[in-house]
């Protein structure tokens, strides 16, 4: 009973707060409904006994993506005032377009029955005593190792991807040269002397390294908005 | 397995779907919105896989959604980052105000 | 029947070995520090050679545990794909250099595309499927945007993207019904579960619904087209030459094994959706060109026409309708990829151009493109002896045959409106004021035509190996 109520009100969160996803004023309001939608659909998914994927959820879209759509609407510049012009225009197409659809799924779902055989020709029958983290384990390395593979892949798509299209190397980026740091001879960047007491070092000037090369070893690297971003859009990928 | 009826979570679903389908045609400027709005479809039908996967007892619709979860993640990325480079070269995100393509 | 414990790992080779090369290339790319485009792009094309040497030496059969399936059916489509994939590689040597987009990325990306092509002309469960148009997918949508600093690329890889994206939520929700009803994503075991039609649900029909519409738009046919004529043109045109021919083809082989193995047993009720998108397709295809006075946009509304007579193969629904699916494809390849690489060495003092009008008396200024040209031109419009005809004459045979008389009757039709906007074309080349000549072509563009007019010229002379290639190939999926 407790579990049913705990359904209905997680279901009625996530729908409002997908209804606002698309709704919102503000993007940024978008993006924090779209959390608040996830999080609930991760509580529906432990509903169902899928706690793997609940966590997952969690971690990779809250942890992540959301987070990913954060950062870029907060880069974009944008003004979202004009960005709103074609919502009045739209609603009414889109509200009937939108009930159509609505009506043709319930009268689909409504009285949704399986296929007689389904019990039988099930790929991977849940196992009673094992826990679901441990059963999805077992079935993602052995049986469903090739689409395991191939999702590897997917996500090596989306990184070469990202990194392609927003990495600027503008060539005068400095970067660290470990080597270089680390071969430093301290005759070249340091003098040593013998001062009397009392005597400055005012006619000496500044003092320079005396190779050219190792100016630019000591430097952080030095980057600018773009490429920060281009990094994160890449780090998307990974998760 | 399902605290409730497998109707329940098919509803929810479909309502999740429409909702999804609906914020792409109501927000064509907003490309962002879009984007969002492509991840509550795919949420949809990750409720969907996991409710029909517990009620039939079977997970293979729970691997499923977990490579759809994958897959959607790297959507993101790519999706996000050549939003971004039309940012740089547009200056805006409006996909409807630009007529250097007509239908 | 299936062996479902068995893993053969070996059926894959060709898939990891083609992603291994690509990995490798990438990681040389990354860490030579000189300009690696031209020769990452001559790796790759040599790897694709390789890993279709070993497509044609494995073995048929099923394997990780009846997730993938190799049979004469995918060994044909892989081999379409990867040639067309190579000509797409060879065709962007040259535009790369003047179009500075000389990045190893490029081949890479298009090797991971091809992999996805060719899982997906193995799927054979509903996953696998959706994996391999996914890892396909992406590539293209970087693909599309690759030109970063142009406006029109990243506006067409947007597009593409927000408009594909959206194909595939609605084909995963669609997968999630069939799986819901049935209880499995295996081909094999849906169509054992529906050979009896009576018992489909409407649930059942609604996610095939999805499918169709999610792969009618990765073919871009009527009414999923929207997107062809805008990402045509804006993507670079190597870029468009490669969408327009390999993943076409994937994406219709995934659409006929996915149609004719699980529910090939509801034909009556999936016949009627393809019927009417083939006709949409074969109209709009034909018609809106007429007005185009871009190349590259007509070439689109050409692709979806194209797209509508291969349906009608589809729609047919018995092995020599796939017969005429394959072979059109296989025409269609040559002929496109041939159109876009002449395309490509239209350039003029530098620049690129996309105009009809800047065709105008091309046969006095390059005779030798102009005729590659009419030869491509002639054969879309179906004109015998090119492979056009024969492509067009298979098809619309198959459907006869099966009693689609409207279906062929329209063929008919919209191929002889078609012609008229090909065969201007070639009336801008040979009748018209000649213009200042186009820059020289170079080798690269010269081997991709002159390859595919060959082709397209005399393959009326031997088609028995491909007839009989497409025809063992058919047999798989109607038997």
């Amino acid at each position: 009973m407790i579990a049913a109520l705990a359904f209905y009100v997680f279901a009625a969160i996530l729908i409002g707060s997908a209804a606002m996803v698309v709704s919102a004023r503000n993007p940024v309001h978008s993006v924090l409904f779209l959390i608040l939608a996830f999080f609930n659909a991760a509580a529906l998914f432990l509903l169902a006994g899928a706690e793997f994927l609940a966590m997952i959820l969690v971690i990779v879209y809250v942890g992540a993506v959301a987070v990913l759509f954060l950062f870029v609407v907060m880069m974009l510049d944008v003004d979202f005032a004009a960005l709103r012009g074609g919502f009045q225009r739209y609603l009414p197409v889109g509200l009937m377009v939108g009930l159509v659809l609505l009506i043709e799924l319930g009268l689909v779902l409504s009285g949704w029955k399986f296929l007689p055989e389904a019990a039988s020709i099930r790929f991977a029958p849940g196992v009673s005593n094992v826990s679901n983290t441990a059963q999805l384990g077992r079935l993602i390395y052995t049986d469903y190792v090739f689409l395991f593979q191939s999702a590897g892949l997917v996500l090596l798509v989306a990184m070469i991807g990202a990194i392609v299209l927003t990495l600027r190397d503008k060539g005068d980026s400095r970067r660290q040269v470990i080597a270089r740091q680390i071969a430093r001879d301290p005759n070249h960047t340091m003098v040593m002397m013998n001062l009397a007491s009392h005597v400055g070092t005012k006619d000496l000037g500044y003092l320079r390294p005396t190779e050219t090369e190792p100016e630019e070893a000591g430097d952080m690297p030095e980057q600018d908005h773009h490429e920060h971003a281009a990094q994160d859009v890449a780090r998307g990928g990974h998760h | 397995m399902l605290v409730v009826g497998l109707g329940h979570y098919l509803t929810v679903s479909a309502i999740l779907l429409v909702l999804g389908v609906f914020g792409i045609f109501l927000n064509r400027k907003n490309v962002i919105v879009i984007l969002m709005s492509v991840e509550l479809i795919l949420l949809a039908v990750n409720l969907n896989l996991v409710a029909f996967s517990a009620a039939l007892n079977d997970l293979a619709g729970q691997v499923f959604a977990m490579f759809v979860l994958t897959v959607a993640a790297a959507e993101a990325a790519i999706g996000l980052a050549i939003l971004v480079t039309y940012f740089r070269n547009r200056g805006s995100i409006q996909v409807e105000d630009v007529n250097l393509m007509k239908g | 029947m299936t062996n479902w414990t068995t893993m053969n790992w070996t059926l894959a080779i060709p898939e990891i070995v083609l992603s291994c090369f690509a990995m490798a290339i990438l990681v040389f790319g990354a860490l030579w520090k000189r300009e690696s485009f031209r020769m990452c792009s001559m790796m790759a094309v040599g790897a694709l050679l390789v890993t279709a040497m070993l497509v044609v030496s494995n073995s048929s059969g099923i394997g990780y545990r009846g997730l993938f399936t190799n049979d004469s059916f995918s060994g044909f489509i892989k081999l379409l794909v990867l040639v067309s994939s190579a000509l797409g590689i060879i065709v962007s040597l040259d535009y790369a250099e003047h179009e500075n987009l000389r990045r190893f990325e490029f081949p890479v990306l298009i090797m991971l595309c091809t992999v996805g092509m060719m899982i997906m002309a193995s799927a054979s469960n509903l996953m696998t499927l959706y994996l391999g148009l996914e890892l396909q997918s992406l590539a293209i949508y970087v693909l599309a945007a690759f030109a970063r600093d142009q406006l029109r690329s990243s506006e067409a890889g947007l597009k593409y993207f927000v408009l594909g994206a959206l194909a595939s939520g609605l084909l995963l929700y669609g997968i999630s019904l069939i799986y819901g009803f049935s209880g499995s994503m295996a081909f094999d075991r849906l169509a054992t579960a529906l050979s009896d039609p009576t018992k489909a649900s409407p649930g059942l029909i609604v996610g095939i619904v999805f499918v169709i519409a999610g792969l009618a738009f990765k073919i871009s046919a009527v009414p999923f087209h929207m997107w062809t004529p805008d990402v045509y043109e804006g993507a670079p045109t190597p870029v468009t030459s490669f969408m327009g021919t390999a993943p076409k083809v994937a994406a219709m082989a995934l659409l006929v094994r996915a149609m004719a193995t699980p529910f090939g047993h509801l034909l009556p009720q999936w016949q009627q959706l393809i019927v009417l998108v083939s006709i949409a397709s074969m109209l709009l295809g034909s018609l809106a060109a007429i007005g185009q006075t871009n190349i590259k946009r007509l070439m689109a509304y050409s692709s979806i026409g194209h797209m509508g007579y291969t349906l009608i193969g589809l729609a047919a629904g018995t092995a020599v309708g796939i017969r005429g699916v394959l072979i059109y494809l296989v025409t269609y390849v040559f002929m496109n990829a041939g159109t876009f690489a002449c395309i490509i060495a239209m350039r003029r003092r530098g620049r690129m151009l996309e105009k009809v009008s800047d065709l105008s008396g091309l046969a006095k200024t390059d005779p030798g493109l102009a005729a590659a040209l009419m030869i491509f031109m002639f054969s879309m419009a179906g004109i015998p002896p090119f492979t056009g005809f024969w492509g067009k004459y298979f098809i619309f045979t198959a459907a006869v045959q099966s009693g689609l008389w409207t279906l062929a009757v329209i063929g008919v039709l919209t191929s002889v409106i078609g012609a008229y906007y090909y065969l201007r074309i070639i009336k801008v080349m040979y009748f018209d004021e000649a213009h200042e000549a186009f820059d020289p072509r170079p080798g690269s563009l010269t081997f991709v035509g002159g390859v595919s007019a060959i082709f397209t010229t005399v393959f009326f002379l031997f088609p028995a190996p491909l007839v009989g290639a497409a025809e063992a190939a058919a047999r798989v999926l109607f038997g």
